[in-house]
């Protein structure tokens, strides 16, 4: 297998990329996602493409694939210029990505699912054809033994990818894209899967490979394409990289305004979790917050620290296991019980179950508490602005806009309105996931801010983050999530930034 | 009617920005052309604003309008519309004019009737909560119900005989009864939509019922008010009915479950939920009435004005469709 610098140049037109990218921008709102962005990737290598969350990977990723247009800048497929959006262009163009939820059919063959969405195939209605082109496919993926009939709900995980890699094949690809192909398979099988991409990219095809996993990076890749707040760095063979270097380049910013001090967190612990057993978990967690502290809980996607918080907050009843709330044993069997039990949740995704995007503000505030607010079931507007007001102040929203709706405001200040409301439900116990995602660097500071505020007058604060920054920035404890499993847990003292990194990806520490 | 607060009406749905906007803005749109289709009227129909005409078309419209009112809540949750709403009414009516023949006591039946419907209702209630489709659920119940009386009636009319009510068709203070109702009805629906804990919790499930869930609010609960307070609109609808006719049959009311559906469109009230005012679906029905009254005055025949109402059904959702786009985009 080939390694670092060794594996580029097989194949392709000497000095003409394959792909190149100039001056990419992409404006979402007040977000610059891409910020006049420069990328190239060469016939035959495999370029891994590096950031933190919001570093503009998946823009880039979405820019390619044809899914956005971009603002400004210009993309090149072997030295000519191409027009990517909308997606059937791309595909023409023959870019092909891998996403991480597949997008077979599990009750259809392999065969059937490899001619999927594709119009021109005109003999293909014929069995025999059908397996014929199927088995051209699965050898190329390194499935010749298995069966083209079989349904691809008999597969394993890792057997679905490389089917999924095959289809993309079968469109002649000379772009491949993967997004964090690996992050739902086992190490034998990401073995098998890295395999098949290096001899995808050793047979001339382009591979830009999106990870968070760095033993990936330098397993595989070539050269290394690091993204950092939206803009690009230059692109480094990975032979000339170490892990610590890479991670470097990946943070490299100041955090010392983003965030506020740190608490002095004392007493009886607020909320205890003894043996808690829960969907997404592969092993017990124990752990436990007290007044005053905020705990942090990391790992990549998938990675159970998001489940942790989900389970707390009654949306994933707990399969064994305690939760103690100062000392009393909660209900956490529905979200209402929990809600009641004063267990505030604030959703990664703020769109599907964290705002009303088309109700207005002052609504959005008091939907949790509303009961509080109400006398014999009604609700009087004027005692309802009252309640909401102080809320809303509380978490820097315009309190003269309590009318408008909440979609209508930036991203940051939405968010403001998901975190603040519960302020209302006066919670003991404060459960964010990604607290920050898709808010601009103002909104960011002033989130962190106001937890720590809450934080300062008594209330225990959960945040779940794969922003291993955030984490280490705001948290007085961390603990790290790796594949379902609490893999560390101590107070942020015990930690360096690196550390924590290093403990998410679940890297030892270079040499 | 009460008149909305500046920002009451405003509302959306996550993933399609500008919904907001556009639902402020059409009840304006509403009212300009309900203006303007009053004018035209009054142009080219001599008889329009006299108050016997007037009068009519409320009356027309008040069934419709009760219907549409009572449906509001189920619609603003989310679950869409009943399309059985024709055979509930009916049941309702032929339920009420079967008691009455039997010498109920006019108090007794009515209760009875309402009961009854309610109890009905809150069934569909429990299989909407549970999960299944609501236009399906509703479907299946219209045709469980049309069958049954079909069956009990054996497809005739039935008649209450002497007892008949005296205030069936009346006058209360000179205006008439299911006009009373209709108003009354309409500003407690609106009253419980805007101001009880319960209703804004109906139109925040409609809006998006996974930040409901997480913000605590019970969806089942929601549904279950819901489909009670249809239900009660229902059995005002049919008692109304078979009061003014003394008469009803398995075939009565055909062709209601369109026009309430219409209303509400018309109306402006969002089908996927989360935005509009019950009001809104009385002003469609209102609307409506005045429509067809203008094509009667004006001698079109019953198909031509079917035709007509199919197409401002179509027209106003073009039109709802268009200003949320304009601002989308804007």
């Amino acid at each position: 297998m080939t390694t670092g610098a060794a594996g580029t140049g097989t194949a392709g037109a000497a000095g003409v990329p394959r792909l190149s990218v100039r001056g990419l921008s992409k404006r979402y709102g007040s977000i610059q996602a891409l910020d006049a962005v420069d990328f190239e990737l060469r016939a035959g290598e495999v370029m891994a493409l590096l950031g933190e969350n919001g570093a503009g990977k998946s823009t880039l990723v979405k820019v390619l694939a044809g899914l956005v247009a971009p603002d400004a800048g210009a993309v090149a497929i072997d030295g000519r210029d191409v027009d990517l959006f909308p997606s059937a262009r791309s595909q023409a163009a023959g870019v092909a990505v891998v996403h991480q939820e597949y997008s077979l059919v599990p009750a259809m063959s392999i065969a059937e699912n490899l001619v999927l969405g594709q119009g021109d195939a005109p003999d293909l209605w014929l069995p025999w054809r059908l397996a014929a082109r199927a088995r051209r496919l699965l050898e190329a993926v390194g499935l010749a033994h298995l069966d083209p009939r079989t349904r691809v709900e008999r597969l394993s995980v890792a057997e679905m990818q490389l089917v999924e890699i095959a289809r993309l094949l079968g469109r002649d690809a000379r772009i491949l894209i993967f997004d964090e192909p690996t992050a739902a398979l086992a190490d034998r099988e990401i073995e098998r899967i890295l395999r098949v991409i290096r001899r995808l990219a050793d047979e001339g095809r382009g591979v830009i490979y999106v990870t968070h996993r760095l033993a990936e990076v330098f397993r595989l890749a070539d050269r290394v394409t690091v993204f950092r707040n939206g803009r690009s760095l230059p692109a480094l063979p990975t032979a000339e990289l170490d892990v610590a270097g890479v991670i470097t380049m990946m943070l490299g910013r100041e955090l010392g305004t983003m965030f506020p001090g740190h608490g002095q967190p004392a007493g009886a612990p607020v909320l205890e979790v003894e043996a808690l057993e829960a969907p997404g978990l592969t092993a017990p967690v124990s752990l436990q917050v007290r007044a005053g502290e905020i705990l942090g809980l990391t790992g990549q996607l998938g990675s159970g620290a998001a489940d942790v918080v989900r389970c707390l907050a009654g949306l994933a009843p707990p399969a064994a296991g305690r939760v103690l709330l100062a000392r009393r044993p909660v209900r956490l069997d529905s979200r209402a019980a929990a809600l009641a039990e004063g267990l505030a949740y604030c959703s990664a995704d703020r769109k599907r179950d964290g705002i009303f995007f088309g109700r207005p503000i002052r609504e959005n505030l008091t939907a949790p508490w509303i009961g509080r607010v109400a006398r014999a079931g009604l609700i009087a507007p004027a005692a309802e602005r009252v309640a909401a007001t102080p809320v809303a102040a509380r978490f820097a929203v315009d309190v003269r806009r309590l009318g408008t709706p909440v979609g209508a405001m930036s991203g940051g200040n939405q968010q403001k309105v998901a975190v603040g409301k519960w302020l209302g439900a006066a919670p003991r116990v404060m459960l964010l996931d990604e607290p920050t995602r898709g808010v601009d660097v103002g909104a960011r500071a002033e989130i962190y801010r106001r937890l720590r505020e809450l934080c300062d007058e008594g209330m225990a604060i959960v945040v779940a983050s794969s922003d291993t920054a955030e984490v280490f920035g705001l948290s007085d404890t961390i603990g790290t999530f790796y594949r379902g499993r609490l893999t560390e847990l101590r107070p942020r003292a015990g930690w360096t930034e690196d550390a924590v990194v290093r403990e998410v990806m679940h890297e030892e520490a270079p040499a | 009617m009460t008149a909305p607060r500046a920002d009451a009406p405003a509302a959306g749905q996550a993933g399609r920005p500008g919904g907001a906007e556009a639902a402020r803005l059409w009840p304006i749109v509403a009212l300009a052309s309900l203006a303007v289709l009053v004018i035209a009227a009054m142009a080219v129909t001599p008889n329009f604003l006299s108050v016997e005409n007037l009068r009519g078309i409320l009356r027309n419209a008040a069934i419709v309008g009760i219907v549409a009112v009572a449906m509001a809540p189920v619609t603003l949750s989310g679950s869409f519309v009943s399309l059985g709403v024709t055979q509930s009414a009916m049941a309702a009516m032929v339920g009420f004019v079967v008691l009455i023949g039997w010498g109920w006591p006019d108090w007794l039946a009515v209760g009875a009737v309402i009961a009854g419907m309610v109890a009905i209702g809150m069934v569909q209630g429990v299989l909407v909560a549970a999960g299944l489709n609501p236009v399906i659920t509703t479907l299946a119940a219209g045709a469980i119900l049309f069958g049954t009386v079909s069956e009990l009636t054996g497809g005739r009319i039935v008649r209450m005989g002497p007892a008949r009510p005296a205030w069936g068709g009346g006058e209360v203070l000179g205006i008439p009864l299911e006009i009373l109702v209709l108003v009354l009805f309409t500003g407690a629906v609106t009253l419980l939509m805007s101001r009880s804990v319960i209703g804004r919790q109906t139109i925040l499930v409609g809006a998006n019922r996974a930040t409901a869930a997480v913000s605590g609010i019970s969806h089942a609960r929601v549904t279950l008010v819901a489909f009670a307070v249809f239900s009660v609109g229902l059995a005002l609808a049919g008692i109304l009915n078979a009061a003014a006719f003394g008469e009803a049959m398995a075939n009565s009311l055909t062709g209601l479950t369109f026009s309430v559906i219409a209303a509400l469109l018309v109306g402006g009230i969002a089908i996927q939920g989360g935005a509009g005012s019950p009001w809104q679906a009385a002003a469609g029905a209102v609307l409506i009435a005045v429509i067809s009254n203008m094509m009667v005055l004006n001698d079109f025949s019953p198909g031509g004005r079917l035709a007509v109402q199919g197409a401002v059904v179509v027209a106003a959702v073009v039109l709802i469709d268009q200003v949320r786009r304009r601002r989308a985009r804007g």
